[in-house]
């Protein structure tokens, strides 16, 4: 992996909290989870952060790797934040078009190296649940193709703002399979065809699972994370989390990578958790849904798409 | 019955091939293709994938001629249209992977449905066995709505499988998980050749599958360009098929593409020339997504009141998909199509 970590020494503690300061939760997490990825390798790409995790990659890390949606768009270079797998700028420039059985056989075919997913709750052994919350009555989105993406892409890195609610002892429903009860060979008794989760990026650090026990643990933090807030970060967990020793630090995003992150999203239209805080949720509060506004948006996406054709092409 | 001496062939199978498959000029309007090939109590699955190239005109007809007791199956995608029908009760039962709920801020992606599960109206869900509406929400005796999960890959599957004319087909994803331990249609069994868990997936072959392309001809031959989805075994599982096309062009011009014709004339039953059916979905190379139409419905479909008059004002306010479309404002849609343009474009 071309990870490129640093000394904490590096840094002295005015500047942490500045440097703490200088990134959003999204940008954390994508260009963070952008490093998982190895040149040459297929990565699956979700939507949101996860699809903007790959994009970044594709951008700055690693130009000869293939990305693949769902819908069946492959080889693109990754033109704006996808919204859906069937998103158009995904078609743009891409070296196939085909259909979402295609993309399927060729997961279960063993071809695709690495898929970015994102998940509501994990359990220590990276199972997840996308699907229900039986305790608020909550119907969340469902498996998509995670459940498909998690028994046989080569590996997963997860990604999500850290959230408490996210991990549980015992999960409402596995959608998708992580290492089950964690016993040496279980995925291969289910006779899964992928590897199961690699990792999970965080705003608040990156979770490893061990090669042994199958567990996760803390790997990986950033360098303002200092031992105060890694023990509270602990305290989160209905288990009891481990942590790597040495902990690892995490080089802070750098420039390249955040103008990336930027570049697919320059207007905040989707790396903003809520809609109503989007340009588009601005205008709908404001009651502006006429051919004006209409005009507005398409004017946002077509500029965003075109800033970054230039730079791709 | 015996077709030209071959007395083994299965005449009742045969049978299913209707005879609109063999006309040479399928046109027919839209109210007219729902009419004729959607009864009472079928089933239909649309084409597209999750905000793309997915026919939302033929919800809104579906709702405007008062069909009842409907199933859906579809991988991921056509909140707006599915929610439509779950807001009237006209569906029975959904057969998804993934249906957008909450991601997006607080705000539901279908809020029919959840309101739904939640508070019995208009009728009770009971959702993949593991959530059902609370008992002393259930107000009238109709039967719940029910939901059963699957995967993308395994909903594929199910319509692969129409289309091979198989009982099931066999796959390897999401063995062990909760997904076949609610779902009991499914079954894993051991395969017979190597001893090994595999996931057999029922074949299921829907009534209608309606599916929105760029180009088609009278005939039926129907192009696609950019992603394919599934349409090409939805086009061959289900038992009629209606594309729903952009453009309606002189057979030559299919000549001119033939690999992009993922759904040729013998598989089609009608064809309704019906620019910007998607709309507020995109369509590739035609026009791009209405976000704004789409999230301020949502916004306004957020509770029943403002969802029964976007019914109104929208579904029942137009009488056809023309008339809704003046409703959105042709400069509006023709804007649309400007700004997909720029980037994608289908030959003439």
């Amino acid at each position: 992996m071309p990870h490129l970590y640093t000394s904490k020494d590096k840094y002295n503690p005015a500047q942490l909290e500045e440097m703490e300061g200088k990134y959003t939760p999204p940008e954390l997490v994508s260009c963070i989870a952008s490093r998982e990825v190895e040149d040459r390798e297929v990565v699956f790409v979700g939507i949101g952060i996860s699809g903007l995790a790959g994009a970044i990659s594709k951008l700055v890390h690693t130009p000869n790797c293939i990305l693949v949606t769902e819908a069946g768009y492959v080889g693109f270079p990754s033109l704006s934040v996808l919204i859906s797998p069937a998103d158009n700028s995904a078609g743009l420039m891409a070296i196939c078009h085909q259909g979402l059985a295609d993309v399927f056989i060729d997961l279960q075919s063993g071809l695709v190296d690495v898929a970015y997913l994102g998940f509501a709750q994990m359990d220590k052994f990276g199972n997840v649940n996308v699907s229900y919350i039986t305790s608020r009555q909550l119907k969340m989105n469902g498996s998509g193709g995670g459940g498909d993406i998690a028994s046989s892409a080569g590996r997963i890195v997860y990604t999500a703002e850290f959230n408490a609610r996210q991990w549980v002892g015992k999960l409402d429903y596995m959608t998708e399979t992580g290492f089950f009860d964690g016993s040496p060979d279980a995925r291969k008794k289910a006779n899964l065809v992928g590897g199961g989760p690699s990792c999970v990026v965080t705003d608040k650090g990156v979770f490893r699972f061990d090669l042994v026990s199958h567990e996760l643990y803390l790997a990986e933090v950033f360098p303002w994370q200092d031992k105060k807030k890694i023990k509270t970060l602990k305290g989160i967990f209905p288990w009891d989390l481990k942590i790597a020793s040495p902990l690892k630090i995490l080089e802070p995003p750098t420039e390249r990578e955040v103008t990336a992150a930027k570049q697919m999203d320059p207007s905040g239209q989707y790396t903003v958790a809520s809609i109503l805080d989007r340009p588009i949720g601005k205008l709908i509060s404001q009651g502006k849904i006429g051919l004006e506004a209409c005009d507005l948006m398409c004017q946002l996406g077509e500029r965003a798409i075109s800033e970054i054709l230039e730079s791709v092409t | 019955m015996t077709i030209r001496g071959l007395q083994t062939i299965d005449y009742e199978q045969r049978a299913m091939v209707s005879e609109h498959k063999k006309r040479l000029h399928k046109v027919m309007t839209e109210k007219e293709a729902v009419a004729t090939f959607l009864n009472d109590g079928d089933s239909f699955c649309i084409g597209g994938f999750v905000l793309w190239r997915q026919a939302e005109s033929v919800m809104r007809e579906i709702a405007r001629q008062g069909r009842k007791n409907l199933s859906v199956i579809d991988e991921s995608g056509d909140y707006e249209g599915i929610d439509l029908l779950v807001e009237l009760g006209i569906l029975d039962r959904i057969d998804i992977a993934y249906s957008l709920t909450r991601q997006i801020g607080g705000i539901s992606g279908t809020p029919a449905l959840e309101r739904s599960i939640r508070e019995g109206v208009p009728r009770s869900v009971e959702a993949g066995g593991v959530l059902v509406t609370p008992r002393d929400q259930i107000k009238s005796d109709i039967p719940p709505l029910k939901i059963v999960d699957w995967t993308n890959f395994e909903i594929s599957l199910r319509l692969m499988g129409g289309a091979f004319n198989v009982p099931f087909m066999p796959c390897r994803s999401s063995i062990g998980s909760d997904i076949p331990l609610y779902n009991t249609e499914m079954k894993v069994i051991n395969d017979p050749f190597e001893n090994k868990p595999l996931l057999l997936i029922p074949a299921y072959k829907p009534d209608v599958a309606f599916i929105s392309v760029q180009k088609a001809d009278r005939r039926g031959n129907g192009q696609i360009w950019g992603f394919k989805g599934t349409d090409h075994w939805k086009a061959r599982a289900a038992k009629h098929v209606v594309l729903l096309t952009e453009e309606l062009v002189p057979t030559e011009k299919i000549y001119e593409n033939p690999s992009l014709t993922i759904i040729p004339a013998y598989c089609t039953d009608a064809v309704v020339h019906l620019p910007f059916n998607c709309t507020p979905t995109g369509c590739f190379g035609s026009y791009q997504i209405d976000g704004l139409s789409f999230n301020s419905n949502l916004l306004q479909r957020q509770t029943r009141i403002g969802a029964l008059k976007w019914v109104d004002d929208w579904v029942y306010g137009c009488k056809d998909h023309f008339a809704y479309c003046d409703k959105v404002g042709w400069e509006r849609l023709d804007r649309l199509a400007k700004s997909e343009h720029k980037f994608n474009r289908i030959p003439a």
